[in-house]
């Protein structure tokens, strides 16, 4: 009840302050969604910028920018997509992953939505084809669910001694059962067992990096889901902390300390939905526009990290990695 | 004055139209011209730029897929062992992170046996030993050493393609490659054409394989977005030249070149919007048609100024000449063109002048006539001067001859009668004097002067003279018979004399007369007066001219009124007429 007199009165003051605008042509107004709290997004949103001027606009000059935070509790987004939905903006991105563009699309079919997300679109429900996206979405997925089995490809190879290792689930994330049974299907290719592990909680963390001994395992397999990605610092400094080897999707954990990472490069994700958001502002309908999959998936290493954990990254796998920080 | 103001218009939009149109004329011709051979030059230029341009982005698609091409050759160089090859693994990952377009890599031994598989997506699988040798690709690349596939779209949007390379000898195996096409669009799109130019690329059936923008491609096999381009395509094949003129997605015109890249048997297209690419050429005609316009206003402003100037003078001279055609010789054309206008006014200011000079003489004439014989007034004319009749002293004759018994007629008659008789005698000595070329001086009542040699001297005046008086007295006395028959008494006498007189115009204003002064005049008169009807009396000074040559009667010394002593007289017999003789 709080939270919509809040809103109530955010709005109000926007009307307030309206008379004022209109002294000035008004600019197109984007509607910006975002799971997360503006500081972990300070990357993605300066990418997501880059796009933008890439199609021509730059914020403040000739588009206007309205910010909806989720601060990482993803049960507000429906709330925040429905306030940005009511309100007069030309196109809502939704960005950061499945949940806000799933969101949005429950709270607007006529309102164009550019979603930024790392699942398969179509197998979540939110467009019907890449090439024909039809109705009013359209964005870019990068292929860090596609590739979480990889990630104990990875896992694998650097611990080849261990029989087993754990996997990290959001069990509310909408892709966790795709990429478990993905997992499942790999492990057992790689003739491997499983431990699946659930945290949809920061305090669940701690959990999860100390049951790691006593599982018998190799190390820590984190499935693709923006609330993993963006508590990298936070999951790096516990990996530190219980020596756990560990693999997510963003290059932010090895960066951070943590030992590797596979995923989408995100840079680029946001930016073409920064260029896509653009496109629409300049008039081109969403069904004219493919989704895109970003081709780039990035893998880091941290060989200091392996070190410390006293693992031997192979050659085969530094020789394919993008970035190896020593 | 419409016909006039018509005919002046008219004169005025000929040399008009002459003027402009030898000024524009030249101007257009040169303009279109050089219009025409610039749109050639610059469609030349047009071909042969998109034809290079096309074989450019043509070498940098083939760049595109000899970059990867190369880069899948190192991986069949050395012969496949029965170990697994744990150093080709390795190179087959550092190529994967080498080529980004590369999304997987399959090796295959000798036999055709599948040995290694890395992706960037799947699971890595190293010694399966699956038999590939049947796969299309394997079997082509053994057959052709270098296989491409067709382009595919992945979830019909990405367009894929399998490119597999043998080794120079069966034993070193075959690498199949699936390369995702999406990337070749950092080349594509680094293509520039001039400036909104741009390069896409279709294979054998059509497809789009990559295009600047990047949203085309991924719509996949979607018949309406590859219609344009086909089309396009289809236009430069017919056409067999290497431009052709086609339209575009969003219906724009555009100037297109093709160019293959030959391994896997795509198309090269760089198009150009027409605008832009006739854009120096739409700049060059505007700019000429800009000058040609303000070449044909100044040639306008030009032929008006110079129509006006030519007109203008001839107006002037047309009004000049109906003005002095209506008699205003005072008027003068004021023409300063310094040409043959200028000429021409001044012959009409000059002819103007000498009208007037002529026409002053004419009144002078005119008003001579009436005392001049006609003759004489035609030589002053002739002659254009009347110094002729300036003062002068000179030897003349003086007639003098008057009726007799008039007054007491003139008391008696009535006035018709009077008028009557004067009108049949005036007749009569005025056809005579006209006949002698001899000057009437004056007259008054029913007597007449009349001077002969003034002002224009003739050969023997005294003769001529006596003759006059002779032929006036038969004249009279025909008359005279008439009238006695009426009942009426009236005689006619003559008295003349020669010698110096002064002679010359005399009078006020218009009213001049011309007359002698001198004793010879007083002395014809005195003569006259003396002279009974029928008689003609002269002095002697006739007397010694016309001796030998006419009868003289000398009369003897007669006492004449005015002259102390007596004078001499002659009296000059006269043959009066057969049939007045008759009437008598």
């Amino acid at each position: 009840m709080r939270r919509r007199d809040l809103l109530t009165l955010i709005s109000g003051a926007a009307a307030l302050t309206l008379p004022v605008r209109a002294q000035s042509p008004p600019l197109p107004v984007i509607g910006y969604l975002a799971p997360e709290s503006p500081e972990p997004f300070a990357s993605r949103l300066k990418a997501f910028h880059d796009g933008l001027a890439e199609s021509g606009f730059v914020e403040g000059r000739n588009v206007a920018i309205e910010y909806r935070w989720a601060e990482g509790q993803y049960n507000r987004l429906p709330a925040l997509a429905a306030d940005l939905a009511n309100r007069k903006v030309a196109v809502i991105v939704a960005s950061g992953g499945a949940p806000a563009a799933l969101a949005a699309k429950s709270a607007t079919a006529t309102k164009t939505i550019v979603f930024e997300m790392g699942g398969d679109p179509v197998a979540l429900g939110v467009v019907d084809s890449l090439s024909r996206p039809g109705g009013n979405l359209t964005g870019v997925s990068s292929l860090s669910v596609e590739v979480s089995r990889k990630r104990l490809e990875f896992m694998h190879e650097v611990l080849p001694a261990a029989a087993g290792f754990a996997v990290v689930a959001n069990p509310t994330s909408p892709t966790a059962d795709t990429q478990l049974r993905n997992l499942h299907m790999a492990a057992a290719a790689l003739g491997l067992q499983l431990h699946v592990l659930s945290a949809s909680t920061e305090p669940e963390f701690d959990a999860v990096f100390s049951s790691v001994s006593q599982l018998q395992v190799g190390g820590l397999v984190f499935t693709s889901d923006p609330y993993f990605a963006f508590r990298s610092q936070r999951l790096a400094a516990l990996a530190v902390r219980y020596a756990v080897p560990a693999i997510t999707q963003t290059r932010d954990f090895p960066i951070a300390g943590g030992l590797m990472s596979y995923g989408g490069d995100f840079t680029q994700s946001h930016r073409r939905a920064g260029v896509y958001a653009g496109r629409i502002l300049n008039g081109e309908k969403p069904a004219d526009l493919p989704v895109q999959l970003v081709t780039k998936v990035e893998l880091f290493v941290n060989l200091k990290a392996a070190s410390t954990l006293g693992v031997t990254v192979p050659p085969s796998l530094i020789s394919g990695a993008d970035v190896v920080i020593e | 004055m419409n016909r006039h103001s018509f005919r002046f218009r008219s004169l005025f939009q000929k040399y008009f139209l002459v003027l402009f149109l030898a000024v524009v004329i030249p101007l257009a011709t040169n303009g279109v011209s050089e219009a025409w051979f610039g749109y050639r030059d610059q469609q030349t230029t047009l071909d042969r730029l998109l034809g290079v341009e096309a074989r450019s982005a043509a070498a940098k698609i083939d760049g595109f897929l000899d970059g990867i091409t190369d880069q899948l050759g190192w991986l069949v160089q050395l012969p496949w062992s029965v170990e697994p090859d744990e150093r080709r693994r390795i190179d087959a990952l550092r190529l994967l992170r080498q080529v980004p377009a590369i999304v997987n890599l399959t090796l295959l031994d000798g036999t055709g046996r599948e040995r290694m598989y890395v992706s960037r997506i799947g699971l890595n699988r190293t010694e399966s030993r699956t038999d590939r040798s049947a796969d299309e690709a394997v079997a082509g690349a053994r057959a052709g050493r270098l296989w491409y596939g067709e382009v595919r779209y992945y979830r019909d949007s990405e367009p894929y393609l399998t490119i597999a390379i043998a080794g120079n000898r069966p034993s070193v195996g075959v690498v199949v490659a699936e390369v995702n096409l999406k990337l070749i669009w950092d080349v594509i799109s680094a293509i520039k054409v001039g400036e909104t130019g741009y390069a896409f690329v279709l294979d054998r059936p059509g497809r789009l394989v990559a295009h600047p923008d990047i949203s085309l491609v991924l719509r996949g096999a979607d018949e309406a977005t590859l219609a344009p381009f086909r089309a396009i395509r289809e236009v430069i094949r017919r056409a067999g030249a290497d431009v052709a003129t086609g339209r575009d997605g969003q219906g724009n015109a555009v100037a297109a070149a093709a160019s293959p890249v030959a391994g896997p048997d795509w198309t090269v297209v760089v198009a150009q919007p027409l605008s832009e690419a006739f854009g120096p050429i739409y700049a060059a005609l505007w700019r000429t048609g800009g000058l040609l316009l303000a070449g044909a206003a100044f040639a306008g402003l030009l032929a008006y100024v110079l129509a006006s100037r030519m007109t203008e003078p001839i107006r002037r001279l047309e009004e000049g000449t109906e003005r002095i055609g209506a008699g205003h010789f005072e008027h003068r054309i004021h023409i300063e063109t310094g040409d043959e206008f200028q000429r021409l006014a001044d012959s009409f200011n000059t002819m103007a002048a000498e009208l007037a000079t002529s026409q002053d003489r004419q009144e002078r004439i005119a008003k001579l006539k009436r005392f001049l014989a006609p003759q004489v007034a035609e030589l002053v004319d002739r002659k254009g001067d009347d110094g002729v009749l300036e003062g002068r002293s000179t030897e003349v004759v003086a007639v003098f001859c008057d009726l007799r018994g008039f007054t007491a007629f003139s008391a008696r008659a009535t006035p018709d009668e009077v008028m009557s008789v004067l009108s049949e005698y005036y007749d009569a000595l005025g056809r005579i004097i006209t006949k002698y070329a001899a000057t009437l001086t004056s007259f008054s009542g029913d007597g007449l002067m009349v001077l002969v040699n003034a002002p224009v001297p003739i050969e023997e005046p005294a003769l001529r003279a006596v003759d006059l008086a002779v032929e006036m007295q038969q004249s009279v006395q025909e008359l005279i018979v008439g009238w006695r028959a009426r009942g009426q008494r009236i005689g006619f006498g003559v008295g003349l004399a020669m010698g110096p007189a002064t002679v010359g115009r005399i009078g006020y204003e218009s009213r001049f007369e011309y007359t002698a002064i001198g004793s010879v005049v007083n002395l014809a008169a005195r003569l006259c007066a003396s002279a009974a009807d029928r008689e003609i009396l002269a002095d002697v000074a006739i007397a010694e001219a016309v001796k030998g040559k006419r009868a003289l009667i000398p009369l003897g010394l007669r006492p004449i009124k005015g002259y102390d002593e007596k004078l001499p007289v002659y009296g000059m017999p006269f043959e009066e007429r057969a049939d007045a003789t008759v009437t008598t």
